[in-house]
C-alpha cells in the first residue's frame, strides 16, 4: 500500500515537471505581455516535431536537440510578438484571444497536413529504461526530462531576479506604466519574455520526445493542466506556476490511483475550485512576480 | 550535365508510355462501354468498391483498396468468370471518406449510376452499417470484413464470410488461459462507445469463460502518462492486461510496462494493433504481444501466396482486413460462376449458396465459407494472434495456430 502511494506521487511529480515547463511559458507571457496564449501547446507540438526529425534523419538525441528547438522557438517568439501580438495590444481582450486561438488552430492543421496524423516515436537508449529501488521504479526519461525542467525553471527564476532585463520584465509584469517611465522599452521587454516562454514550450517538446510519440494534437494533452497550473498558481507568478504544476502532477496521478482512471482530472479541478474559493487569486496570493 | 540529360529522356519515356497506355485503356474502355460485343469479348462484370480513402481512415482505407485491386487483378489473371466467356472483373471505387453521410450518398450514387452485380466495403463497422442498409434497399449484394453483430440482423443482401465481434471477446478470454490456468485479468478501456461497448462484452463473458477479472477500469482517452493507470494494474495483481485502446494510449501503455519491468501479459485486441502501423510504432517491445483478427496472412498458403505478392507491391505485409477482403472478391467470382449471370439478384442467391473449402474463397480461419440465413459464416471464427519477429503470427485456436505462442 505504502508502496503504490509513493509511486503515484513519483509518477505525478515527474510529469509535473513537464505541466510546469509548458505552465511557466503561458504565465511568463500573461504576466508581462498580458496576453493568454491558447497556442502553447502547439508550440509544444513544435518542439516534439523538430526533436523527432532531428532525431529520424540526423541521429541526433532528443535531448541535444534541445540546443536547437530552444533557439529556434526563441526565434519564432520574437517574431509572433513583432508581427502578430504587438498589433492587438490594447485592442481589449476579445482581439487577442482570437488570434493566439486561431494560432492555435492553424498550426495544428498545419501540422496534420505537413505530417498527417501518424503517431512517430524517437527511440532512445534510455527510452524504455527504469531505475528500480525495491517495489519502486523511477523511469530514466522522465526522470532526466524532469531534472532538465527544474534546472530551466531554475535558470528563469534567476535570470528574473539578477539581469536587467529579468528586472525589466518583473517590473512590466508589475506595474507597466511605471516601468516605461523607469526608461523601460516595452516592445523589447514584450519580445523577449514571449521568446523565452516559446523557447520553455520547445524545451517541453524535446523533453517529451524519448518517451511520447509526436502527433499534431499532442499539445493540446499538456496545455489544459498548463492553464489550470497557471489559474492556481496566480497568474503570471512564476514561481506559483511550477509549484501548482507540481502539485497537480500528484493530485492527477493519486486521483487515478484512488478514485479511478477516467476520474484524475476531477480531482485537479476540485483541487483549483477550491483553491479559488478559499483564496480567489491563487495559492501564491499576491499578484504577478 | 549528361546525367541529368538522361533523367530528362527516361522521364519523357516514361510518360510516353504513359500516354500511349492511358490513351490505349480509354479507347478500349470506350470501345467496350459503347457496343457490348457478346461472343467476341464477354462484356466485364462490375463490382462496386466503397472504401473511407480520405478523412481519418484514409490511410488504411487506401490499402483497403490496394489489397481489392490486388484480388481482381488475380481472378482476371486466372481467366475472369468461365461461364461468362472468361468476362473480366471490373472495380468501380468509391470514396466514402471516413464519414456516414458521405457513405449513405455514395453508395446511393454507386448503385444508381453503374450496372453492378455486388458490392464490398467500408472497412468501418459504422460505415458499412449504413452502406449496408441502402444495398438492401437497392437489392444489391454487400459482401464485408467488418465485424459488427448488427450487420446479421434483419438483413438478406449483407453476407459477413468473418468471426463477428461478439465472438472476439470470447477468444480473447480463451487465449488468456494459454498464459495460466487461472488467468487473472485486469481491463483497462478508454470511456467512449468503443471502449465501454468492447470491454462489456468481455465482463458480461469473462465468467463463462473461468476467467476472473480483478481490475475493470474506463480511462479517459488521450492520458499524458500511462504510469499512475498501471500503477493500478500493478497494485491488482493481474497477469494479464487486456487494453481497449486507441493507438496513442497503446504505445504509452506497452513502453511504461516495460519500464516497470511488469510482469503481465497483453492483448491489445483488434483494429488498429493489428496493423504493420503498430510494429513501426512501438518497434521491439511488440515482441510477444497479443491481439484477435478476423484474418491472417499464414491461415493457409494460398494466404501466403496473396501475402508474398502484397509484400511486394506495397512493403508491408497484408493486413487482417486486406486480407480478409481478397478472399471476398473470390467468394463473388464463385457465386458469379454459378449464377452464370451479372443480374444482382441471380448473384445474391448464388452467394447465399456459397459453400467452399478450398482455393482462394476459403482462405479464412477454419478454411470454410458457408452462409447461414443470417448472412454469417457458419463456421466464421477469429484467430489468435501474437506478434512474432516483426510479423503477425496466427496462434490461437490450436487448428489455426501456424506458431507456438511465444512465452514472454
Amino acid at each position: 500500500m505504502l508502496e503504490t502511494v509513493v509511486q503515484a506521487v513519483i509518477n505525478g511529480l515527474l510529469i509535473g515537471g513537464i505541466y510546469a515547463l509548458v505552465s511557466i511559458g503561458v504565465t511568463l507571457i500573461f504576466g508581462v505581455v498580458k496576453i493568454v496564449n491558447f497556442a502553447q501547446g502547439e508550440f509544444v507540438m513544435i518542439g516534439m516535431y523538430i526533436s523527432f526529425f532531428l532525431s529520424s534523419y540526423f541521429g541526433i538525441d532528443p535531448l541535444v536537440s534541445l540546443a536547437v528547438s530552444m533557439p529556434a522557438l526563441f526565434l519564432v517568439g520574437l517574431c509572433l510578438q513583432h508581427f502578430l501580438i504587438r498589433r492587438v495590444l490594447g485592442l481589449g481582450d476579445m482581439p487577442q484571444i482570437f488570434l493566439t486561438f486561431a494560432l492555435s488552430l492553424l498550426l495544428m492543421n498545419l501540422a496534420l497536413m505537413a505530417f498527417t496524423a501518424n503517431y512517430r516515436t524517437v527511440h532512445t537508449w534510455y527510452s524504455d529504461e527504469a531505475i528500480h529501488l525495491g517495489e519502486i521504479y523511477v523511469p530514466v526519461a522522465k526522470l532526466i526530462a524532469f531534472v532538465l525542467a527544474m534546472a530551466l525553471s531554475g535558470t528563469l527564476w534567476v535570470f528574473l531576479q539578477t539581469t536587467d532585463m529579468g528586472k525589466a520584465m518583473r517590473a512590466a509584469a508589475q506595474k507597466p506604466e511605471v516601468a516605461m517611465l523607469m526608461g523601460i522599452n516595452p516592445n523589447r521587454v514584450f519580445a523577449v519574455a514571449t521568446g523565452v516562454s516559446l523557447a520553455l514550450a520547445g524545451a517541453a517538446g524535446s523533453l517529451l520526445m524519448p518517451f511520447y510519440p509526436a502527433s499534431p494534437t499532442a499539445g493540446q494533452v499538456f496545455v489544459l493542466m498548463a492553464f489550470v497550473a497557471v489559474v492556481l498558481g496566480t497568474l503570471g507568478n512564476v514561481r506559483g506556476a511550477l509549484i501548482a504544476s507540481l502539485m497537480m502532477g500528484v493530485a492527477e496521478s493519486l486521483g487515478i490511483q484512488f478514485v479511478g482512471a477516467d476520474s484524475g482530472l476531477i480531482v485537479v479541478f476540485l483541487m483549483l475550485l477550491l483553491t479559488l474559493a478559499i483564496r480567489p487569486s491563487g495559492l501564491a496570493g499576491g499578484g504577478a512576480r | 550535365m549528361k546525367k541529368s540529360q538522361s533523367r530528362k529522356q527516361t522521364k519523357s519515356l516514361r510518360r510516353r508510355d504513359f500516354l500511349i497506355k492511358t490513351a490505349g485503356g480509354v479507347l478500349a474502355t470506350a470501345a467496350f462501354g459503347a457496343v457490348p460485343l457478346r461472343g467476341w469479348a464477354a462484356e466485364p462484370v462490375n463490382i462496386g468498391a466503397l472504401y473511407p480513402v480520405t478523412g481519418s481512415f484514409a490511410q488504411i482505407g487506401q490499402a483497403c483498396v490496394n489489397a481489392a485491386k490486388l484480388a481482381v487483378e488475380m481472378v482476371n489473371d486466372a481467366g475472369g468468370i468461365k461461364s461468362l466467356g472468361g468476362a473480366k472483373l471490373n472495380l468501380i471505387l468509391s470514396d466514402v471518406q471516413s464519414d456516414t453521410t458521405v457513405t449513405r450518398t455514395e453508395t446511393d450514387r454507386l448503385i444508381s449510376g453503374n450496372k453492378l452485380s455486388a458490392i464490398h466495403g467500408c472497412y468501418a463497422s459504422a460505415l458499412t452499417l449504413i452502406a449496408s442498409e441502402v444495398a438492401e434497399r437497392a437489392k444489391v449484394a454487400i459482401i464485408t470484413g467488418s465485424s459488427s453483430d448488427m450487420l446479421n440482423k434483419g438483413r438478406s443482401y449483407t453476407f459477413t464470410p468473418f468471426a463477428r465481434a461478439s465472438q472476439f471477446a470470447k477468444a480473447q478470454l480463451q487465449m488468456s488461459k494459454l498464459v495460466s490456468d487461472k488467468p487473472k485479468v485486469a481491463v483497462v478501456f478508454e470511456n467512449t462507445a468503443f471502449g465501454t461497448s468492447t470491454s462489456n462484452g468481455l465482463k458480461e463473458q469473462a465468467p463463462g469463460e473461468g476467467v476472473e477479472i480483478v481490475l475493470f477500469e474506463p480511462y479517459s482517452a488521450g492520458f499524458a502518462d500511462a504510469g499512475p493507470l498501471l500503477n493500478k494494474v500493478k497494485a491488482s495483481g493481474a497477469d494479464m492486461l487486456f487494453a481497449v485502446s486507441y493507438l496513442n494510449d497503446l504505445i504509452l501503455i506497452v513502453r511504461t510496462v516495460k519500464q516497470i519491468g511488469l510482469k503481465v501479459g497483453i492483448n491489445g485486441g483488434s483494429g488498429g494493433f493489428v496493423v504493420p502501423d503498430f510494429y513501426k510504432n512501438v518497434g521491439s517491445l511488440a515482441e510477444g504481444l497479443q491481439g484477435v483478427a478476423h484474418w491472417n496472412h499464414d491461415v493457409d498458403t494460398n494466404a501466403q501466396k496473396v501475402n508474398s505478392e502484397y509484400k511486394k507491391r506495397h512493403g508491408e505485409f497484408l493486413f487482417e482486413y486486406g486480407g480478409g477482403l481478397v478472399a471476398q472478391t473470390f467468394m463473388l467470382a464463385d457465386a458469379l460462376e454459378r449464377a452464370q449471370s451479372t443480374d444482382p439478384q441471380k448473384v445474391r442467391d448464388a452467394l447465399a449458396a456459397l459453400d467452399v473449402s478450398s482455393g482462394y474463397a476459403a482462405m479464412a480461419p477454419g478454411g470454410k465459407v458457408k452462409f447461414g440465413p443470417d448472412g454469417k459464416n457458419v463456421y466464421g471464427h477469429p484467430v489468435g494472434v501474437q506478434w512474432q519477429t516483426a510479423d503477425l503470427a496466427s496462434v490461437f485456436p490450436k487448428e489455426d495456430a501456424r506458431a507456438p505462442l511465444m512465452k514472454s
